[in-house]
């Protein structure tokens, strides 16, 4: 059986090219439960952004690597069986080029990098809701300080229970675990925490508008890993006025209902 | 030219240095990785035991000074053993690479004891985070030095068995730096553990 | 064997010479098993870390079936956190770095004009230990209870096992202690390795070899080795440390007591990284070696190679915390090592455009083992890329722990090094078997596993950009990656084709591969001025070396105009003396047993630490009677 190498070198790249561009065309941004590019947070937004500023540089890089290496190959194949071509050893200049060339780019990529990672680690401020997050295998337990019952105990939900915040306003997260070490995160919102024994780890997001989203452990926990989901609900103020007072009444509410992930009996 | 395939004292080497030699230096550097890594966890965890016994309550600094003094003195006489076989005295070899596993085996006994007295204190291995960093790091170097005391008794096993001439002092040699290397060792950790307190 | 009247039965010391001589004669299974033929050990480390790859590739298989579909039920969680494990593990452990050593064994000696290495002994207790290590971490598929009925016992924790998952209170099995200590044992084999090739580089290139003029692979050996010297002894340290918390309750990572279980991980990505360039460098160093012997051209930029493995080798010091970006260390930790990630990106990326370059002009043949070299190539330039967008710390947070990781390691450990493997066992194979392997096969070898590599792993990026994170058995469907995780299954089975293809071929072209003749590629380094195969003692005459690519100048010198012209007759230099002698007056290194003896101490020692501490003094019995027999014995018969 004989392989036509030239037909096969040209083949085999256009494909791979055409399944990036499907992929391109049928969008980033589908609006998938746990789509990191169907940003609904500012700090979702500002990740995928991000993203984007490396992506476009790196694709076309991969672009001049694989094609240049398909013209490379058809147009300095073997001709002759004797044909030697000239040694060349080096070229100092190109090649100097062609280190510092990259390294400005990588330096001109740091700016807006740093740029958002500090912006990502300030302090969200005083006007953030805080919300402290528990992870204990294979649930999420979810406890609300800023909210106090009438006797003066915080707000906590049962474990396995739906994250309910306030809508279009900075959540900062306290992260922790109870027992071996998970990653918080909705993937819609923002990026992942890890949530380790004795440890508070802290950052903040925020939810756009109302809405829904779900979120799974990030760090492999153990056997039921896999299953360690939870339900992030944003509720506009007054709605969140609303289910803070009822909580704090004891009543079930809809959220709870519909969202409520079950503990694994242990 | 004639090349046989053995161990670089037959051959010349392109850096000049016997592969053994180069092997031991090369092994020694390696061993600071090992030794560093034991070293930084247990400065990590200074200070941050929940429960006693801590440093303070059980260090006895004259006791381990005296022991620190003993294992230099074994660098000494280990120096001295080399420096007899290269000049040939064979004799003096026997004597000083006695006096060096002797002197090792002083350091191992003193180890021995002080752990024993800080078993009685209640510093065990599972007792807290100095405990857990304290034993390993003392108890791996501990090993590293009954290694080295096993070496140089076989090597004057060897030496009364006239096995050892001034040709073969790259052994004595190897041994040395081993040797020294484990002494370095421990003047970092009693450095670092026993007298620099925060 | 009969005794006849007056005949003594032979004394231990008239056995153990009677059992070298037997190996000595270079047959039978008894020869290999007290080989100290840097050659031959090249060859035990390469078909052994082949039957691991085939062990990994299945675990692999095992793993997308399950996850071809949501919600499947062909494996249940327990069975998939082991296989997945273990899959990490030997790949990592028992393939890549073993078919690294296989090359480091094969090549290094004949490319710098030497006989063998400088310890031969041991190495072979170097390939020993590697094979008994990677043994006992697979014995413990079996301690699980009935593994026909499914029930397994290896490790379940990832093969990066974090605290506090791998105490004893959350993994109170015996898995997680093979892990521990089967790595143990990896790590010694390794480490013996390193030290070996230091010395034997700096120490035994022969005349007029100086550093620059070594091949570009002797290099990346070079540099690989003095990465494992120092990187492997903190893993070893990290994992005593959780040897004394399992056995011995210690609290090194034990929160309650005030332990850190981040300092496992810090400890193990400073090992981690280095040990990922370890992983790397090798197969940039057979694709340097590759390409310019296809393309009849140098290595364009040879200095320029050499300082950016140098300086990946340094900075890959620097870099560990990228692998933590996510565990709340702190914006000032993570923009530090964001820059110091970034600036590695710079002599990674170099090394492309210099392969390009030396491609470039030149005169290709499109080989298979060129083929897989351009497939490295291009490969590792995607692995690259995706690593460079991992160097943008905050969109790291979304991609950290999910496919998109997953899709970046595999295209430079897979595409890259693997791609890299294959490509040299390609070139290789006919100047240790004589013979060439099949073209046709490798043309189909490489182009379907290319497709499948590609199918396999490509639409990771998508999942694990749509939210799909590591180490889950199982997705809920709705999410969007049911398309991805089945294209990535066929893709997987497509890879096995293809290996199925490469097996067929290696045992076709063993047994009747086309005779190859010495310097089948014309090549340029001084491997191929030997016969192929190359006899035990390798030289005849160490050569005097007198240039970089040496061989290739006695083969071609060039005009006014710069342009090569082969040198009349002569050829290869040394057909004349095929004729003269024979090498029977070359004395090689005699065989032992006792690097092989040694190495069978430690799963006692091991197995005895988990179960019954009275195997521990057989272990430490045999690991003395191996040491104390290699130490007395002499290392040539001459010194006998």
């Amino acid at each position: 059986m004989r392989i036509d190498r030239s037909t096969l070198s040209r083949a085999v790249p256009a494909a791979i090219l055409l399944l990036l561009l499907a992929v391109l065309v049928t969008g980033c941004e589908t609006d998938t439960p746990q789509n990191t590019f169907a940003a609904d947070g500012e700090v979702a937004r500002d990740q995928r952004d991000l993203f984007y500023l490396a992506m476009w540089p790196a694709i076309f890089i991969m672009l001049f690597v694989e094609l240049g290496l398909v013209v490379i190959l058809l147009r300095f194949r073997r001709r002759r069986a004797d044909e030697v071509p000239a040694q060349i050893h080096g070229n100092t200049r190109l090649e100097l080029a062609w280190t510092i060339a990259p390294a400005l780019l990588l330096l001109v990529l740091a700016v807006p990098m740093m740029s958002l990672l500090f912006k990502l680690g300030d302090d969200p401020g005083e006007d953030a809701f805080v919300v402290n997050v528990t992870g204990i295998r294979f649930v999420w337990k979810f406890d609300y300080p800023d909210v106090k019952g009438p006797d003066g105990q915080p707000l906590s939900s049962a474990p396995g229970d739906p994250l309910v915040f306030p809508a279009a306003r900075k959540i900062r997260f306290n992260v922790t675990s109870l027992d071996v070490i998970h990653s918080f995160w909705i993937p819609r919102l923002g990026g992942k925490l890890d949530a380790v024994p004795q440890r508070d780890n802290r950052f903040w997001l925020k939810a756009d508008e109302p809405g829904t989203w779900s979120g799974q452990c990030a760090e492999f926990c153990g056997l039921d890993h896999a299953n360690m989901k939870l339900v992030a609900e944003a509720l506009s103020e007054e709605d969140f006025d609303a289910w803070v007072e009822e909580k704090l009444a004891g009543i079930k509410t809809s959220s709870d209902a519909a969202g409520a992930i079950s503990a694994p009996a242990r | 030219m004639e090349n046989a395939v053995v161990s670089g004292h037959h051959l010349e080497t392109s850096t000049g240095l016997d592969n053994r030699k180069l092997l031991m230096w090369v092994f020694l550097a390696s061993e600071c990785l090992f030794f560093g890594s034991l070293i930084a966890a247990y400065l990590l965890y200074r200070d941050r035991s929940v429960v006693g016994p801590y440093p303070d309550d059980v260090f006895d600094i004259p006791f381990t000074s005296v022991s620190a003094f003993v294992l230099l003195m074994s660098s000494v006489s280990m120096v001295l053993a080399l420096a007899s076989i290269q000049r040939g005295d064979r004799r003096g070899l026997q004597v000083w690479l006695f006096t060096t596993a002797m002197l090792g085996v002083l350091f191992i006994s003193g180890q021995a004891y002080e752990f024993t007295e800080f078993h009685h204190e209640g510093l065990t291995l599972d007792r807290n985070l100095f405990g857990t960093t304290f034993f390993v790091l003392t108890g791996f170097h501990g090993a590293h030095v009954t290694v080295g005391v096993l070496v140089l008794l076989s090597l004057f096993a060897m030496t009364l068995q006239g096995k050892i001439t001034q040709a073969e002092s790259l052994h004595i040699e190897l041994a040395g730096l081993y040797w020294h290397f484990v002494d370095i060792v421990w003047i970092v950790i009693f450095t670092l553990i026993y007298l620099i307190q925060p | 064997m009969a005794t006849a009247i007056g005949r003594r039965r032979p004394s231990l010391a008239e056995a153990l010479r009677s059992a070298r001589e037997v190996a000595a004669t270079g047959h039978g299974i008894w020869s290999w098993l007290a080989t100290v033929d840097h050659k031959r050990i090249g060859i035990l480390y390469g078909f052994s870390a082949f039957f691991f790859f085939i062990l990994g590739g299945i675990e692999a298989l095992l793993i997308r079936i399950q996850l071809i579909t949501p919600e499947s039920e062909f494996l249940n969680p327990d069975q998939y956190n082991r296989i997945f494990t273990m899959h990490g593990t030997t790949m990592v452990f028992l393939v890549v770095m073993p078919l690294s050593s296989a090359f480091f064994n094969l090549l290094v000696p004949l490319m710098i004009g030497a006989r063998d290495v400088a310890f031969p002994r041991l190495n072979a207790f170097s390939y020993w230990t590697f094979l008994v290590g990677g043994i006992f971490l697979n014995a413990s598929f079996f301690t699980g209870g009935n593994i026909f009925q499914g029930e397994l016992g290896a490790p379940d924790a990832g093969w990066f096992g974090y605290s506090t998952l791998t105490s004893t209170k959350f993994s109170p099995g015996h898995g997680v202690d093979f892990w521990v200590f089967g790595l143990q044992i990896l790590g010694v084999a390794s480490l013996a390795g390193g030290f070996n090739f230091i010395v034997t580089i700096l120490n035994m290139r022969a005349p007029g070899m100086s550093l620059f003029r070594m091949p570009l692979f002797v290099w990346m050996t070079l540099v690989t080795s003095f990465l494992i010297v120092f990187a492997m002894p903190v893993i070893a340290v990290a994992l005593f440390e959780l040897m004394f918390d399992r056995l011995f309750d210690a609290n090194f990572f034990n929160p309650d007591a005030g332990g850190n279980p981040l300092l496992w991980q810090h400890m193990f990505w400073l090992f981690g990284h280095p040990e990922v360039y370890i992983l790397i460098l090798p197969a940039m160093g057979i694709v340097s070696e590759i390409l310019p012997t296809f393309a009849r051209k140098p290595l364009f930029g040879y200095p320029f190679v050499v300082f950016s493995g140098l300086a990946i080798g340094f900075m890959s010091w620097g870099v560990w915390v990228h692998h933590m970006y996510t565990t709340g260390l702190g914006t000032v930790a993570n923009a530090a090592f964001g820059v110091s990630t970034i600036m590695i990106g710079v002599p990674t990326g170099v090394k492309i455009f210099n392969w390009m370059a030396t491609l470039w002009g030149g005169s290709i043949r499109l080989s298979t083992a060129l083929l897989f070299a351009v497939g490295f190539v291009g490969m590792f330039t995607i692995g690259g890329l995706s690593g460079i967008t991992h160097s943008m710390v905050p969109s790291d947070y979304q991609q950290q722990d999910t496919y998109y990781v997953v899709a970046h390691f595999h295209y430079v450990l897979f595409g890259g090094a693997i791609f890299g493997l294959f490509g040299g066992a390609y070139y290789w194979f006919p100047k240790f078997t004589g013979r060439l392997m099949n073209e046709g096969l490798g043309q189909i070898n490489f182009w379907t596993l290319l497709i499948g590599f590609n199918l396999t792993f490509f639409p990771m990026h998508m999942s694990g950009l749509l939210g799909m994170p590591r180490r889950i058995y199982t997705y809920s469907e709705g999410q969007g990656w049911d398309l991805w995780n089945m294209m990535a299954t066929i893709g997987a089975f497509v890879i096995a084709c293809s290996v199925s293809v490469f097996i067929v071929n290696l045992i076709l072209s063993l047994t009747r591969g086309e005779k190859s003749g010495d310097d089948p590629w014309d090549a340029r380094t001084l491997e191929w001025s030997l016969p192929s195969p190359v006899p035990h003692y390798n030289f005849k005459e160490i050569p005097q070396v007198h240039a970089l690519d040496d061989f290739w100048h006695r083969k071609y010198t060039e005009d006014e105009a710069g342009r090569p012209i082969p040198v009349v007759a002569g050829g290869s230099g040394q057909d004349e003396e095929h004729e003269e002698h024979d090498g029977h007056d070359i004395h090689m290194p005699s065989p032992s047993y006792f690097p092989l003896i040694a190495s069978l101490g430690f799963p006692f020692i091991a197995t005895g630490l988990i179960y019954h501490t009275a195997l521990v003094p057989v272990g430490a019995a045999l690991l003395l009677v191996g040491l104390y027999g290699w130490a007395m014995e002499p290392a040539t018969e001459e010194s006998a």
